[in-house]
């Protein structure tokens, strides 16, 4: 409805219905931030091998997207020369051997549905864990010191750079109280920036209201990247640029299941401003639309009467009114 | 980079059919009905008054100054499926009707979630290939294109008339030997059948004809069929249509002979009556019926329609027959060699068999009648007729699409956002067809 859903729908309805009845398949699908994926069955029907492509591939892999990955699809990871050409990652699901109660298979579904998030969480993952070293070694190192070094004092990981669309990227960065996430956007049409602007501009200032206090701190640059990334070559300036800044603390991934629901949020952050974007156009449309046919309604009230003179039956004439 | 696939997106009357081009199947079939959280009475006013008679949008608070529409109603919606699943609190529209868009403030939203939610697909990273109904009015071509390149800022459209994809689609069956965009389509689906003929590539919209016989009808005839015989007794009430559904789409075939049929079935009884098992949805109660005579004279309604309605009486080959005969002398013979299927209600085992068989005798009983009119001096060589059906046939306007947009020429034929800034909405008013496309 209002949010986006972090898995695949498609994924989700095809094996559904396959664990049930197994059959063949051969789907191609896409996903947001151009990702592909290919379903099939290649060899009988009761084997599904599951393709996905991504374009940010070396980028994840550089942050432990496949280690991640064959961790999590233990037992249905197929090995980098099996996987399927074109494609990044390849998954073989044998439906023989899947497990039979239905709160498993429906746990797998769910998982094997967003392989796409899970693939995108690992520099996210790979960020928090490095916070974590930093937080601690910053308390043996420093000890006392802390108090004296002040700001200064802080620690600062490398700075991870997912480009998971052409021309946009995700920065992230830790440091010992925080991992600050910059997103690049741009908008391709006019009435997009300018509504893109509001809508983050919106996002800026939603965090004022109490209920979100503890909401993950939001900046907001238009033209010029944030200091965080400045230093880096290739940076655009300009109007159809913006730069959105959340910092996460802590307490947004201190347990693994709150870390995967920021991160799983946090991907999907570009493709949600654009959907509501594109909602709110065309909620404006449909306030046109409104104002049009009212707009009609008086005109139409204003055309003059055509006063005829009608002849009855008998030849006695009549004005209609 | 590699383009990435194009949308397709076929919104029907009853279902909206959507997936990626490329595929054999749209991975997506549901109800096209949007169930929104206006009041009761702001639908109602919809449904009679149409686009003049319109509730607002909704808007939260006073409506004089803009900071106070901090609402998300115009987000709360569902579409399809879903909102079924909720029609008990929110009112359910149906923004399609008769084939055309009727209500765009719906139709947009819809579409929203559909490429969003859905597809999860990035609009501006596709092309996208919608249809259109057979008479579809420019109008309602260019406040589409408007929304899809306005709103969803889409790379590209392309809007195909559902009978020249459906064509298409038939070039998968083998009885195919050469690739025309001449021929009869036939397509049937809840509602209502029509007889659409198209010459290479356009439709010829003079000699359209529809058929109020359609899947509905059908389901309808075999719940009558089943209460006449006094099987329906053992059917709860709630589930009759049900299963009368379900009898219509696993058992019913298309016979050939009626009256040899009957007999077969009167002779022996228990080979050729089936049984259906069912169970009642609340209590678990076992229950199972009788499937007779129904099996067979289902889909006959399409061909002797006087068994069921009272209103519509020309038999589907005739109309047929009609068609051709209207449209354009120098296309007959095309049309006559390609009559395709499309809709789920043509599935029918053996309808096309039977239906080439009737339209051949209604040209064949022409033929000859003018052969003896002449005095036997013109002798005819006689005229091919073809009914062509095939395995894509219930999603078949959805796989032409599909088949389409993944041919290389799409690009080339369908509109680009470029053109679209250059020539604004008026640009889908040129039509362009996939001429020898493949």
């Amino acid at each position: 409805m209002i949010l986006l859903e972090s898995h695949s729908v498609i994924i989700n309805d095809v094996l559904t219905d396959r664990f049930d009845k197994p059959s063949r398949a051969d789907i191609q699908f896409v996903d947001y931030d151009n990702v592909r994926f290919h379903l099939s069955t290649p060899s009988s029907k009761s084997q599904i091998l599951l393709s996905m492509g991504i374009q940010c591939w070396p980028d994840l892999v550089k942050y432990g997207a496949r280690e991640h990955l064959q961790s999590e699809y233990e037992g249905y990871w197929l090995s980098e020369q099996d996987t399927e050409p074109e494609y990044n990652v390849s998954l073989i699901i044998d439906l023989e051997k899947i497990p039979e109660g239905v709160d498993d298979r429906l746990a797998l579904i769910s998982k094997l549905a967003h392989l796409k998030s899970t693939a995108m969480s690992s520099p996210f993952l790979s960020a928090f864990a490095e916070q974590a070293s930093l937080q601690a070694n910053y308390k043996d190192a420093a000890g006392a010191q802390a108090k004296d070094l002040g700001e200064q004092g802080e620690t600062k990981g490398d700075l991870k750079i997912v480009r998971y669309r052409e021309e946009e990227a995700i920065y992230i960065q830790a440091s010992n109280d925080r991992v600050t996430v910059v997103f690049s956007t741009v908008f391709k049409e006019e009435t997009d920036k300018v509504l893109g602007r509001v809508f983050l501009q919106e996002f800026v200032d939603a965090r004022k209201l109490n209920a979100l206090q503890n909401a993950p701190q939001v900046r907001y640059s238009n033209r010029e990247p944030p200091l965080e990334i400045r230093h880096l070559p290739g940076l655009h300036n300009g109007e159809d640029w913006g730069y959105v800044t959340f910092v996460l603390f802590p307490r947004h991934f201190s347990n693994s299941s709150q870390a995967q629901s920021s991160i799983n949020r946090i991907q999907l952050f570009r493709d949600y401003l654009h959907y509501h974007i594109k909602c709110s156009k065309a909620y404006m449309h449909s306030r046109m639309r409104y104002r049009v046919a009212e707009f009609l309604k008086i005109l139409n009230r204003a055309k003059p009467e055509v006063a005829a003179e009608r002849r009855t039956a008998t030849g006695r004439t009549f004005r209609t009114r | 980079m590699s383009r990435q696939a194009p949308l397709v997106i076929d919104n029907g009357t009853g279902y909206t059919k959507m997936g990626f081009a490329g595929n054999s199947e749209p991975s997506f079939v549901f109800p096209t009905v949007i169930a929104t959280h206006q009041s009761a009475s702001a639908g109602s006013s919809n449904n009679s008054g149409g686009s003049g008679a319109r509730a607002p949008p909704p808007i939260a608070g006073k409506p004089s100054h803009l900071a106070s529409k901090r609402g998300i109603e115009d987000l709360d919606f569902f579409i399809g499926d879903e909102a079924v699943a909720n029609s008990k609190t929110y009112s359910l529209h149906y923004p399609i009707r008769h084939g055309q868009i009727e209500n765009w403030d719906h139709m947009e939203r819809f579409w929203e979630q559909c490429i969003f939610k859905y597809l999860r697909a990035e609009p501006e990273d596709h092309y996208v290939l919608l249809t259109e109904p057979p008479l579809n009015p420019p109008e309602n071509r260019e406040n589409t294109a408007e929304i899809m390149f306005e709103s969803f800022n889409v790379q590209g459209l392309y809007i195909a008339v559902q009978a020249v994809l459906a064509l298409a689609a038939s070039w998968t069956s083998s009885k195919v030997n050469e690739r025309t965009l001449t021929g009869v389509v036939i397509d049937s689906g809840d509602g209502v059948t029509h007889t659409i003929p198209v010459a290479e590539g356009y439709v010829i919209g003079s000699s359209i004809k529809h058929i109020p016989i359609a899947g509905r009808d059908i389901t309808y005839f075999v719940q009558q069929l089943l209460r006449d015989r006094g099987e329906s007794a053992q059917i709860p009430p709630e589930d009759q249509l049900r299963v009368a559904e379900k009898i219509k789409e696993d058992y019913t075939y298309v016979c050939q002979d009626i009256v040899k049929e009957f007999k077969k079935y009167d002779a022996d009884p228990y080979r050729y009556f089936a049984r259906f098992a069912g169970e009642h949805s609340v209590t678990g109660r076992k229950y199972d019926l009788d499937i007779g005579y129904e099996r067979f004279l289902a889909p006959e309604i399409f061909f002797n329609p006087e068994i069921y309605s009272s209103d519509f009486l020309t038999p589907l080959p005739e109309v047929v027959d009609n068609v051709i005969q209207t449209s354009p002398i120098d296309v007959r013979r095309g049309l006559y060699k390609n009559i395709v299927l499309s809709g789920g209600s043509t599935m029918f085992k053996d309808f096309g068999k039977r239906l080439q068989r009737d339209v051949k005798a209604i040209v064949d009983g022409r033929i000859a009648g003018s052969e003896e009119r002449s005095g036997s001096h013109l002798k005819s060589s006689g005229v091919e007729v073809n009914v062509i059906s095939h395995k894509r046939q219930r999603y078949a306007v959805w796989y032409g699409g599909s088949l389409m947009a993944s041919t290389p020429e799409f690009y080339n034929v369908s509109h680009s956002r470029v053109d679209y800034e250059e020539y604004g909405p008026s640009l889908v008013r040129r039509f362009s067809v996939f001429g020898s496309a493949v």
